[in-house]
């Protein structure tokens, strides 16, 4: 017997006056998965989660979260999960305690305990008021909020922006020992490196619409015919594009790097010819068969980065 | 509910505060009012307060104290504190920034919304109860006397109607995200109405002709609220309620 996913979500779709914000879009996310939603800004995400946590009402379609159906202002569903949204904005006259305390107002004391636990493991300060924490601090302290309570789906907007890297790694392992413990994450992040690291699956979002659903089985399957050569600069990177161009492959300047296409049939045998190749400069790194995320968006939105 | 005591708590305090202390100034100053009230009848610029002064020569220490508690301290401070109390319900926290955390709780609009609505209604009107009860003891200090009963029934008066003005502000409030022009239209809307009350011609169109002498020396007189202001006014508290529920819950962070 199939078990039905944490998150399922089909024809949900939302309206702001004139602008879409989301079409409908349809959304799975099982049990123990952690699904990253990338976009450019606009595309659409938060509103998503947002629709999923009830902060902003659908329009329409269907949304089940741990087998209760979405409806009125979504109290039933935000029960049942946590969200953090993405802005970071605090009670800064309340201190780290007491606005642990209000955030999770409507749950168990046993979750403010955890909460106040985590957070002292983050080192936050929770006797001192938060308009003393730093930007990153009040960002652990959600962090802290949002995975204190027992519930099995998780949403998560931006929720390690504005955070250093040994903190945003601290968050990233917490997440994911949390989702190999059965919980459901959809977290939507503008950095590649963490979604790389933590995430099952990708959807990508685009003018509210899903563009995109990517496994690492699919990524791998478009890395297939793509071969990126790192140069040390960028004159020596622009004399490998000629001679590149040469060979009749395609390829694409990002910078010091260069994208190829080695073409479908036997992209290896392309691969060795191209190195071989005697007019080729030779680059400090190869790397095949792995397509970095910033490609793939670049690929799906043709933009740079988000 | 913590958190939102609180901040209403000091406001109400300080405004408790200053009823009290414009009562206990008006109180003591009776006597010296009631020497020279033809005086006053003669020199006063408005025929309408003129008309309010008589009012008190005719029937005494009550409609002093009508006049100087619920007509002109609760009217002026009570509208001031109805808009600030409501009006940063919703809207200060969309302007801080903090409303999509507060909709995020697991707890339904509408408990959130009608437990703002309840502290920030006791916060404007509890004061006025409490600064009413003071009013017999005062009194006395001066060698007169009133009964609380009757004064107790024109703080419902007045709450009912300072509810209204409390319950607009408040819908205002689940609707847009900067309160401080909203709080000053409604601030300009209620002088420009306190203005209007004071010219014979106009005065009718004003909504503070809901709340004046006439009313609470009526309620003083009866020993009843006069039904056909408090239960429109009971009615419109509801509809502007039932509105801000309705747009809160469609509110948007």
């Amino acid at each position: 017997m199939s078990q039905s996913p944490a998150i399922l979500v089909r024809g949900l779709s939302r309206r702001f006056g004139a602008k879409q914000a989301l079409a409908p879009v349809d959304l799975e996310v099982a049990s123990g998965e952690i699904v990253g939603l990338i976009g450019p800004n606009g595309s659409g995400k938060s509103t998503l989660l947002r629709c999923l946590a009830g902060v902003v009402r659908k329009d329409a379609g269907e949304v089940q979260i741990d087998g209760v159906t979405l409806a009125g202002d979504g109290v039933n569903v935000r029960r049942r999960v946590t969200y953090s949204p993405g802005e970071v904005n605090a009670y800064g006259e309340l201190t780290g305690a007491g606005q642990l305390a209000w955030l999770l107002r409507g749950r168990d004391a046993e979750t403010l305990t955890r909460a106040s636990g985590l957070s002292q493991e983050l080192g936050l300060p929770l006797n001192k008021r938060v308009r003393t924490y730093s930007h990153g601090m009040k960002r652990q302290l959600l962090f802290a909020a949002a995975v204190a309570p027992k519930v099995k789906v998780r949403l998560l907007d931006e929720m390690t922006e504005g955070l250093d890297p040994a903190m945003r790694a601290g968050i990233l392992d917490r997440l994911r020992a949390d989702a190999d413990s059965g919980n459901a994450i959809l977290l939507s992040s503008h950095h590649f490196g963490e979604i790389d690291r933590v995430c099952d699956r990708l959807v990508f979002i685009s003018g509210g619409e899903k563009l995109s659903e990517e496994s690492p089985e699919s990524i791998a399957e478009r890395a297939r015919g793509l071969a990126s050569l790192e140069y040390p600069d960028l004159p020596t990177a622009e004399s490998a594009y000629t001679a590149i161009s040469e060979l009749g492959l395609a390829a694409e300047e990002r910078g010091a790097r260069l994208l190829v296409r080695l073409g479908d049939e036997d992209p290896q045998a392309a691969l060795a010819r191209l190195l071989a190749a005697s007019d080729l400069p030779a680059p400090t790194s190869v790397v095949y068969g792995k397509l970095p995320l910033a490609d793939l968006y670049r690929e799906l939105y043709g933009g740079d980065a988000c | 509910m913590e958190r939102t005591l609180r901040s209403y708590l000091l406001p109400s305090l300080l405004y408790a505060l200053l009823l009290e202390a414009m009562l206990a100034a008006a109180i003591i100053y009776w006597p010296d009012f009631e020497e020279n009230i033809d005086t006053y009848g003669d020199i006063l610029p408005f025929e309408s307060v003129r008309k309010m002064v008589e009012s008190i020569s005719d029937t005494g220490v009550a409609a002093y104290v009508n006049l100087q508690h619920f007509y002109k301290a609760c009217n002026v401070l009570g509208t001031c504190a109805a808009v600030f109390f409501a009006v940063g319900a919703v809207a200060g926290e969309a302007n801080r920034g903090t409303l999509e955390l507060w909709l995020s709780r697991p707890i339904s609009r509408t408990r959130m919304l009608l437990e703002r609505y309840v502290a920030g209604a006791l916060a404007m009107i509890v004061p006025i109860f409490l600064t009413t009860a003071t009013i017999p003891w005062l009194l006395e200090q001066v060698g007169e006397e009133m009964s609380l009963s009757g004064l107790m029934l024109c703080s419902v008066h007045e709450s009912i109607f300072l509810m209204v003005l409390y319950s607009l502000a408040f819908c205002l409030s689940t609707v847009t995200s900067r309160p401080m022009p909203v709080a000053l239209g409604l601030l300009f809307v209620t002088i420009f109405q306190f203005s209007i009350y004071l010219v014979m011609e106009w005065t009718h169109y004003s909504w503070f002709r809901l709340a004046d002498l006439d009313d609470f020396q009526s309620i003083l007189r009866t020993g009843s609220l006069d039904a056909s202001i408090c239960v429109p006014l009971g009615v419109a508290n509801v509809a502007l309620l039932g509105a801000a529920l309705y747009l809160f819950h469609r509110r948007v962070p």
